[in-house]
Parts: structure tokens; sequence; C-alpha cells
């Protein structure tokens, strides 16, 4: 009886959800006839997943149809190099302070990073022009023309850039965040104690081998054990380290003259043998143990590199390369004498430098402990204080969890963490013990359409879109004072940037018009 | 006897290595992505010869069958090749790695029957008592509770606040053992270095109990449940007649039967837990196997992936192995002869 009257109650459910289909469905067919013409997906990463829907919402408010998908990095690459993606949220780091390796990279036709596949011969002829121009007015005066242009075809929805948050324990004194995020811990002093210890946001570091790597937190620790010709500051600019001085006396030589009295860890004298020796190791094929440096093009057109005497050495390049100081700045110079007599790889597992700090111990997936060297020339005069580290010992932790590099510094274990996210800048700021500086990024961050199917071949709707996104309400939200707009792809740390170009104003109207003109169904924003 | 069936399982342990490793290699080849492209990143002057040599010297120019002979040609002489992502020997980094990871699934293990046996029996023993219950509610609790929050939680608790326990690592530079097993409290006991192996003990505990949750309320539950039908049976009520004292009755003639299955899911957790923990040795900076492989996947980093599974796979077959050992011990009417 009892299972008679349940059969009944599920038929009547199974009517009731029935009947709500079908209504659904109608509902559906009438809102057909309705619908947007605009249908969109735009792809994303998981870590922008919110700012990808954030869009997506203001879309649908003029009436297009946009649906957010999450995708592993190199699998969403793979898919939209095929062309068969339409907007995707991307970023795109520079290291040189200059377009050079951002623009041209992402917005050149044929670039390896433009994923856009926007193509205006007009531009890849203005920045041909300014990285080969050897007068820097030139250069900008290009690179102004260049931000106009972008500016006008619109080929992605320009996005923002991010700052970059680091902190320490109010214990450590004449610490700055740097632009290259870069962690100096020369000139870094402790109020308390001589063991400085720093939590990079890192599973690991590549390597301890100044010749055999790519990314920042390796050059993040090199840099504190090795020297390079030059070297920048803080805010970006670049200054003589253990170059003295260098001159240009045309656009394709570069002439350094190599300070006395560089001494590496163990004592040997550094000269022009070992500055020539580092950039020919980087150069030639099988150069590092059997293999080719993975850094070898980011040396540009270098064409050879000779000893003048003794302390003087020379590049030639093919062709100018404006940015051939700024990429100097991430060419440690290395012992000639030590790595012909233990080989490459013992090299790396004890490597000896010039830097402030001799290694010590280390397991480059835990930490890595360098102690002071005592005998060091002082580094760039132009970074006081010269003369040796304050700090005794400083020990690199890999701590890749944000929430834990927090935790370990409000416990007094580390003394500075990079890579703060803005959230947890926000509450840590407060804390009376911890120092919180930021300093503008040297990524891009942004939306690319692709530029060669339909819709976004038409400038109207890609302009549309930049004006369909209320930017300052979505970076606000996420990233709360962290953010900076961006009007193009130029970035405010980079060379020649133009502040006088505002970026796309947060206008649904116009965007709405924009659209009908390129005859595409929009509706007025319900308010 | 015993020892040939031990010789027997091992060497059967080789085809299935063997799939593994073709699976993987194949799986690796199949997902997207490119280990030179991501290696590069986003290097501007790169042209495609630049890429083409890369590729020739890491091997991955040629069809994928011949880098499949070629990679198992190298794995049988022992060598897993060279990281990309790393700039170095896979073997030598697992080496690295890898006790790092026994050493917190040993530790995490050690916590997990430490409270999950005891807990367990007494809940049994006094069941449907309110001590029973809290003991239910906490397994589930155990369960439940993501590693992630329950590590953040007890570093916030235990470090920031209390100040008791170190937030993360392995052990403080100065207090690193000469190296010998590459377990940090093994090697400070060998070493005697009573300052080292507190100072690595300290690292131990948090990531080991964060880890060791979750093991501990499976433990719990199965230890209880099968306390509860062993202390049924005749042999228990006989050795009650007999008069044999209570605590003996529990720990001699039940425990003992009743730890059978609390083994087999007790070998299974740790082949598991050896498998590294990615999300507790990130928030715990444990440089161990989780993270190196998780990192070795997004680098698309091919060789390292391929040696690491293959290390998980000799793991579980030897845990199972283990465990299968283990229960002949327990109970001597199980044994290894074949069809038994």
């Amino acid at each position: 009886m009892l299972y008679k009257k349940r059969r009944a109650t599920y038929l009547a459910a199974m009517f009731l959800v029935l009947t709500l289909l079908l209504v659904a469905g109608c509902g559906t067919k009438e809102a057909k006839e309705k619908r947007p013409t605009l249908s969109i997906v735009i792809d994303t990463e998981a870590n922008r997943k919110d700012e990808a829907e954030a869009v997506a919402a203001d879309l649908r408010k003029i009436g297009i149809n946009a649906e957010v998908r999450v995708w592993e990095w190199s699998a969403m690459k793979e898919q939209l190099l095929q062309g068969s993606r339409q907007m995707y949220l991307t970023d795109w780091g520079s290291s040189y302070f200059d377009p050079f390796d951002l623009v041209i990279p992402k917005l050149t036709t044929n670039g390896r990073g433009n994923y856009s596949f926007y193509s205006n011969p007009k531009l890849d002829q203005v920045l041909q022009q300014a990285t080969a121009a050897t007068d820097e007015a030139t250069r900008e005066d290009l690179y102004r023309q260049a931000q106009a242009i972008i500016y006008e075809d619109a080929p992605w929805v320009f996005g923002y850039y991010l700052k970059e948050i680091g902190a320490a324990s109010s214990q450590v004194e004449n610490w700055h965040i740097s632009m290259d995020s870069r962690i100096n811990l020369h000139d870094v002093r402790l109020k308390d104690g001589d063991t400085l210890v720093v939590g990079l946001g890192t599973d690991k570091i590549v390597t301890l081998d100044p010749g055999n790597y790519r990314d920042r937190d390796t050059e993040t620790v090199i840099r504190n054990i090795f020297d390079a010709l030059v070297t920048r500051t803080w805010d970006g600019k670049i200054v003589p380290e253990i170059a003295e001085s260098w001159e240009t006396p045309d656009p394709t030589t570069y002439i350094f003259k190599i300070r006395h009295g560089v001494k590496f860890h163990d004592g040997h004298l550094l000269n022009a043998d070992d500055v020539l020796f580092t950039f020919q190791r980087i150069l030639s094929e099988n150069g590092i143990s059997g293999k080719t440096s993975p850094r070898k093009d980011l040396l540009g057109p270098v064409e050879r590199v000779e000893k003048l005497d003794d302390y003087t050495v020379k590049f030639t390049l093919k062709n100018p390369f404006p940015v051939f100081t700024q990429a100097l700045a991430h060419f440690q110079i290395v012992p000639e004498h030590y790595i012909k007599q233990v080989g490459d790889d013992k090299f790396a597992e004890k490597p000896i430098g010039t830097g402030p700090f001799k290694f010590k111990e280390g397991n480059l997936s835990d930490q890595v402990a360098l102690e002071r060297f005592d005998d060091y020339y002082g580094g760039s005069p132009d970074l006081p204080p010269v003369g040796p580290a304050p700090v005794k010992t400083a020990i690199f932790r890999m701590m890749p969890d944000p929430a834990t590099r927090v935790s370990s510094l409000k416990a007094g274990e580390v003394h500075i963490i990079d890579k703060l996210p803005p959230d947890m800048a926000k509450s840590l700021a407060s804390d009376p013990n911890v120092v919180v500086q930021s300093v503008p990024g040297t990524r891009v961050y942004g939306i690319e359409l692709n530029n060669k199917k339909p819709p976004f071949d038409d400038v109207r709707v890609r302009k549309a879109l930049n004006y369909a996104i209320d930017w300052d309400t979505i970076l606000n939200s996420i990233y709360g004072d962290n953010a900076g707009r961006l009007a193009t792809v130029f970035l405010p740390s980079g060379f020649g940037f133009d502040e006088n170009l505002r970026p796309y104003e947060y206008n649904p109207e116009k965007a709405i018009a924009l659209l009908k003109e390129a005859g595409i169904e929009a509706k007025v924003p319900s308010k | 006897m015993r020892g040939i069936r031990i010789l027997e399982r091992i060497l059967g342990a080789i085809p299935i290595m063997l799939g593994v490793c073709i699976v993987v290699f194949l799986f690796m080849r199949l997902i997207p992505g490119d280990p030179v492209d991501i290696m590069i990143g986003e290097g501007s002057n790169v042209t495609q010869a630049d890429i083409d040599s890369l590729k020739a010297q890491f091997n991955l120019d040629q069809p994928v069958h011949i880098q499949l002979l070629s990679y198992l040609s190298r794995v049988l002489r022992g060598d897993l090749g060279y990281s990309i992502s790393r700039a170095d020997n896979v073997s030598k980094l697992i080496l690295q790695a890898l006790p790092a990871t026994v050493e917190l699934a040993i530790a995490a293990m050690f916590f997990a029957l430490l409270i999950g046996i005891p807990v367990g029996v007494l809940s049994a023993v006094k069941h449907n008592s309110a001590m029973d219950r809290a003991s239910t509610a906490g397994a589930f609790l155990g369960i439940s509770v993501p590693a992630f929050w329950l590590g953040i939680v007890l570093i916030i608790i235990f470090s920031v606040n209390l100040g008791i326990l170190p937030t993360s690592g392995r052990a403080d530079y100065g207090f690193t053992p000469p190296k010998r097993t590459g377990l940090y409290v093994l090697d400070s006991v060998l070493a005697w270095d009573l300052a080292a192996l507190k100072n690595s003990l300290e690292h131990l505990i948090l990531p080991a109990v964060a880890l060791g949750a979750a093991p501990a309320a499976v433990i719990t539950r199965v230890v209880r449940s099968s306390m509860l039908e062993v202390l049924q049976k005749d042999y228990v009520m006989f050795a009650r007649a007999k008069g044999v004292p209570e605590h003996l009755v529990i720990v001699k003639h039940a425990l003992r039967n009743a730890l059978i299955p609390t083994v087999t899911v007790a070998g299974l957790e740790t082949g598991t837990l050896l498998g590294g923990n990615m999300i507790v040795e990130t928030i715990f900076s444990w440089p161990g196997m989780g993270r190196l492989v998780v990192d070795g996947i997004f680098s698309r980093d091919y060789s390292l992936v391929q040696g690491a599974v293959m290390v998980y796979a000799l793991t579980f077959v030897l845990m199972n192995l283990t465990s299968d050992i283990l229960y002949t011990y327990l109970n001597p009417k199980i044994s290894m002869e074949k069809g038994s």
C-alpha cells in the first residue's frame, strides 16, 4: 500500500519536472528569437578565473553571450596557437625594461608570443626602426608612435600590470623590493643578529651555474653569489659593477674596462679572461657539460667577444641592440680557472663567484646557505654601502606556499619574503613588526583576441570590447590598489612609455554603438 | 620456502614496472605542451633553430617509438635520464627527494597508528559509550578536514601563536646531520647529534600530524570494527571464562586477530603516503617527491615524471609484499603458498 502511494508521488514529481522542462524549453525558444548574435568563450588559467567571470558578466550586460573556460596553461597555449580560440587571458613579462622583449614578441607579425595573430606592417616597421635606432630620443619617439598605432588597432582587450609585493621583518634595514624581483642581500642589515633568512616563493631553484637557467628565482640566489659586468638599481637603472666603465664607439661595439682587484671566493683575481670565458661558454654550441646554454638567445645579436688587454673586453654585435647593457645585468661572470679544473657539473655543485656571498651548502628544493665573502671588492659604487656585506650568513629557503611564508615571517623564522598575494599584503600591513613594500611589476596582463577570425577581425568589435569592460571595478575588487590599468601593451616601468595615452574608459553605450555599426545585435545595459 | 616466494613476487614486479614505464611514457607525450618551449618561456630572441637544437639535445626530435626504445634501454642500464626543468640527473633528484618523503611518511604513519589503534580499541571495548561516539566524530573529522586547511591551522596555532614548533622546512641551517641515509632523524641518531635530532623532530611533528590525520581516522575505524567483530568470537569468550585478566584478553587474544585488516589498510595507506603529498609538502616547504612530480608535470619534464612514477610503482609493489609477509606472522593460517 505504502509502496503504491510512494509510486504515485514519484509519478507526480516526474510529471512536474517534465512540465517545468517543457516550459523552460519554450522559454529558450522564445529567447532564441532575441538571442544576441555574438557568443564568446573566454579562455583562462585557473588563477585568473574570477577576473574572467567578471569580464564575462560585463559582456553579458551588453547582450554578448559570454562563457568562461578554465585551462591548464600548456594545453590552452597549444589550442590558441592553432587559432581555434577567440578570446584568452594571457600575460607576458619583460626583463629588459624595454618594449624590446615585450611588444616585439607580442605584437609584431609572427612574433614568438603573438597569440592574437595581429599584424600591422606599419607597426612592424616602426618597431624595427626603434630596435635599430641608437639615439634615445628617436627611439622614444618611435615607441610613442607604436603606442598610438596599437591603441587605435586595439588588437587586445588591454589590461593591467600588477605590483610586486614583498615584506620584511622590521629587524631588516636597507631592504628595497626591486623591479626586477631580485633580492639583493649585499646592502641589507639586521638590527639584531647576523643570520638573515629569505623565504622565496618557489618550489625550487634550477641550478647555481649562472650559465644554465632561465627563471628569476634561480637568478635571485645566483646574483648574491656572482656579480656581473653591470647591475641594476632597485628602480631599474643600469650601473657598473665588475666593469668600471664602458664606451660605445659605434652602435655595434661595446668596450668594457674591468675593475682591478676583484677577487673570486678562492682568492683568485678576476681578469678579462674570465669575462671572455663566461660569454664564450654561453655562446658556443654544447658549451656547458655537452649541452648548449639555455641563455644563449638572451645575448641577442652578440657576434664575438674579444680581449683587448687583461682588463679590457670588446663585444661586437651583428646589429645595434639598444638593450645590450640591460641584458648584461643578467650574465654573471664565472671563474675560468676553477671551471676548467673541476668541470661544469662540480662547479654547479660548489660554485665560486665574485659576489658578496660564498656558497656554503644547499639543496635546491629546500634551502641554500651562503656566508659573507670578507674579501669582497665592495660591489657597484652606485649602490652604497660599498664593502663586504653586513650580514654574515644568508639563507634562501624555498617556500612555495604564500600562507606559510607569511606565517614564517610573523613567527620570526624568515626576515624577507617575496610574491605576496594582495589579500595577504593587506592584512600583513597592519602588523607592526612587518614592513610591506611594493613596486610596479614587469608583466603585462591582458585579454588577447584572435584577430584573424570573425568577429575580432573587425577593429570596431575589438574596440567595443575595450569599452565594455569595467576594469576599475574588477581590478579593485580582486587586487585592491595593487593593479594599474594599461592603455596598450607598454609598461610604465619600460622605456618609451607614453603616460598621456589614457586607457579605454568604461562606456557600455559606446560599446553597443560600435557593435551595432559592425552589424552585431547588442542591447542597452539593464540598470 | 618463504624466501623463494618472496623472490618470485619481486621478479613478478618486473613486468608491472615495465608496463608502468611504457604507459607513463606514452601518457606524458599525449598531454599537450612542449618541455623546450616551457623552458625557454618568454625569451624573445629565440629562433626556431635554437629550439630545434635544444630539442635535439634532449632527444625530443626523434619519433616517439625511437624515444621510447632509447629510454627503455637507458633505464635498463640504470640511467633515468636528465631533467630539463632542473638541469640535473633524474636519479640524483629522486634520491634527494625520496628520503624526505619516506621520513615524513614514516612519521605520519607512526602518528596514525599511535592514535588509530588505541582509540579504535577503546571505542570497541567501550562500545556505544560517549568515548566511542567522540572517536567516531573525530574520525569523520579526520577524514573530511582537508590537509591544506589543517596544515595552515597547525602552523598558525603552534608556530605563530604559541611559537613552540617551526613553521616549515626539514631542519634549520646548521642542524643538518651528516648525510648517510637522508632521513634526518635517523642520520642524527647515527651521528649521535642530539641537537640535530631535536631540531629535525621538531620540524617533523606538524607535517606528520597534518599528513597522518586522514590515515589515523581510517585506522581508528578499521580497528574499531574488527575489534567489535573479534570480541564476539568464541575464543574471546573462552579466554574470559578461563579467567584471563580483561586487559590480556583484549591485547593478546582480541587485538592480535583484529590487526590483520588493519595491516592491509596501513600497508595501502603507507604506499599512498610514500608517493608524497604535494599539498602537505608545499605547505610545510618539505622538499619531497610530491612537489618534485607535480612541478615536473607542469614543466612537461618527461624524464623526471617517468622516473618518479617508476619509483612509485616499485614502492607500491614492495608495500604490498611487506603487508603480505606481515600477515603470515600475524596469522600462521595464512601463508604465501600459491593457491592459499
